[in-house]
């Protein structure tokens, strides 16, 4: 007896294991309409979303009133963030129906999506800051990738090694973690095959890396472009090689630590889906793009 | 009918038992699995021994050394912290408070421990971080020490409430022959409860220990999370604050993705292993 209740314990625990097995068949099929969209990645585009689907689900309320031909269901955009890598990660297991991501797909994560769309929302330039108490502030506007170079790798320790009418107070370097999206821009535009100094602060958060930049005076960091609009005056930013970073010239690429905000679709959109891409390059979608310190691509 | 009632329902709760057993087998072998990749090409002595972690490099190095060391290190300065206050704390409560007013205060300290972590990050960022800055005049106030002391203010619930229900049974258990004798309180407090009670405050310790190592939000914010040999005033990188800081940007299947949960597995046998030495020691020194 004893035997026989242990094997159907153990028989239900499988067969309850493998119900998860079954689920990736049910959902990949497109024959009843989903009223949910899922979207997942970098936590730099993600409110972008959030937002626009705010917007979107105020303005239509069901499908119904999107496309006639939708059946009448309220609509469900949901959004998750946990990095650029997630993002397409999620998008290749379609774990969510879309990926989001701040840096370019890279070769490999293409042939494992197979088939698939990229929309690129907009671009987010990082911004060389300081805190405004930097008495470097008086003698220089600009840095040269070089100098960057430098101060980001160890090479200078102390603000007096970059000009020696500074004091020689340490230098502070605040970056975000090594494998995001926002470093890998820094890396490949400046650092390029050299490697940043050990001992730099990484930061689990562009807010909070703004933060440190605020608070400390000795402090050099690369804050997003939307990040120094928000704190303007609490943070200063500099030219890199005397390119100033302006709208302008970071749409045209002349300034040049800056990355895409890309939204990835493993396969074809589904109509729904269709209309809030849509929706996201529509007048509205624009400015909500730009409210959130990011430069609309069109 | 009420046998088969009975029946069921003691099938339902084998089942629940298995499925939890099932999950904690299902976990190891996860973490097992995708750490194998990596061990493939980085030796496990390599990884666990070596100085520099710098994954995502045109030269990539794979190790984690300085981030162990970190991790124990934190955890120690909190315990070394928190274990005299949260023991006097425990003390005062079960000895010195009547019932009616430790059934007040046992509340509150337990609302610490539900304090989201984030928030105890967020604090000492902005407080500790903040005044190590302009208080102390460091160039960069993250530092081993800051993990260490916000950690503390995180355990002390757990060390107060599992030493100070252990306590209350000993006092009740030995007060009436105490007074009975005429012992003063303060005999009472260490020649009884105290050394009484060691085993809950081993508990207590090997409990907190876990608690500190893989407490990851708040020590992320204040800790630096420099992979480099840790100090106690210079900045350090934890485990899990690796893992939590660098899993949403690692390309899935990289090796730098499967070495995060190499770290992952490290962590969990380096907390085994303490369990596993805590125990030995425990039977050892005949507690």
């Amino acid at each position: 007896m004893k035997k026989i209740n242990l094997l159907i314990c153990l028989f239900l625990v499988f067969s309850l294991m493998l119900t998860g097995c079954n689920k990736a068949d049910t959902t990949s099929g497109n024959d009843d309409f989903k009223a949910e969209i899922m979207f997942s990645g970098s936590s730099t585009l993600a409110p972008v979303i959030s937002k626009a689907a705010e917007e979107f689900k105020e303005l239509h309320k069901t499908w119904d009133n999107v496309d006639k031909s939708f059946p009448n269901e309220e609509i469900s955009i949901f959004v998750s963030s946990g990095g650029s890598g997630a993002g397409i990660k999620a998008a290749i297991e379609e774990t969510a129906d879309f990926g989001l991501t701040a840096r370019a797909v890279k070769s490999d994560e293409k042939e494992a999506l197979g088939e698939h769309q990229e929309y690129t929302l907009g671009v987010d330039a990082l911004t060389i800051s300081l805190n405004p108490e930097n008495p470097i502030l008086e003698f220089k506007d600009n840095f040269t990738s070089e100098e960057l170079q430098k101060i980001f790798s160890g090479e200078y320790t102390h603000w007096n090694e970059v000009d020696d009418r500074l004091p020689n107070t340490e230098i502070v370097v605040v970056i975000r973690d090594i494998g995001g999206g926002a470093h890998e821009v820094f890396q490949s535009s400046i650092m390029k095959d050299i490697d940043v100094r050990q001992d730099a602060i990484q930061s689990p958060s562009m807010g909070a890396l703004v933060t440190k930049i605020i608070e400390n005076k000795g402090a050099i960091g690369y804050a997003s472009f939307g990040a120094v609009n928000i704190n303007e005056g609490k943070i200063i930013p500099l030219k890199v090689d005397d390119v100033e970073p302006t709208i302008e010239n970071i749409l045209n690429g002349s300034y040049k630590i800056s990355r895409p905000l890309i939204v990835v679709k493993k396969g074809e959109p589904t109509e729904a889906e269709q209309k809030f891409i849509d929706f996201l390059f529509s007048t509205k979608g624009v400015e909500i793009i730009e409210e959130l310190g990011f430069v609309p691509s069109n | 009918m009420h046998k088969f009632i009975e029946k069921v329902f003691s099938l339902f709760i084998r089942l629940m038992a298995f499925m939890s057993i099932f999950l904690i087998i299902f976990i190891i072998f996860f973490i097992l699995k995708e750490s194998l990749v990596f061990f493939r090409q980085v030796s496990f002595l390599s990884f666990i021994t070596g100085k520099i972690w710098r994954p995502v490099s045109v030269n990539p190095s794979y190790s984690i050394f300085p981030i162990i060391l970190s991790t124990i290190f934190v955890s120690l300065i909190a315990i070394i912290i928190a274990l005299p206050i949260g023991i006097g704390c425990a003390l005062f409560i079960s000895n010195y408070l009547d019932e009616g007013l430790r059934h007040f205060v046992k509340p509150y300290i337990n609302i610490l421990s539900g304090i989201p972590s984030v928030v105890y990050g967020f604090i000492g960022f902005l407080v500790i971080v903040k005044n190590f800055e302009v208080k102390l005049a460091f160039s960069s106030g993250e530092s081993i020490l800051a993990g260490g002391i916000l950690l503390s203010i995180m355990i002390l619930p757990f060390i107060i409430s599992t030493c100070d229900e252990s306590m209350f049974n000993i006092k009740n258990k030995y007060l009436t022959t105490s007074q009975a004798l005429g012992v003063s309180k303060w005999y009472m407090i260490t020649k009884l409860i105290l050394p009484t009670a060691r085993r809950s405050i081993i508990a207590s310790i090997i409990l907190c220990l876990a608690r500190a190592m893989g407490e990851t939000m708040a020590v992320m914010m204040v800790i630096g999370n420099s992979p480099i040999m840790p100090k106690l005033l210079s900045k350090g990188q934890t485990i899990p604050s690796l893992i939590a800081l660098e899993m949403g940007g690692a390309q899935v299947g990289s090796l730098h993705y499967h070495g995060l949960f190499a770290a992952g597995l490290v962590l969990m046998l380096l907390l085994l292993c303490i369990n596993i030495i805590l125990y030995f020691l425990q039977r050892k020194l005949n507690f």
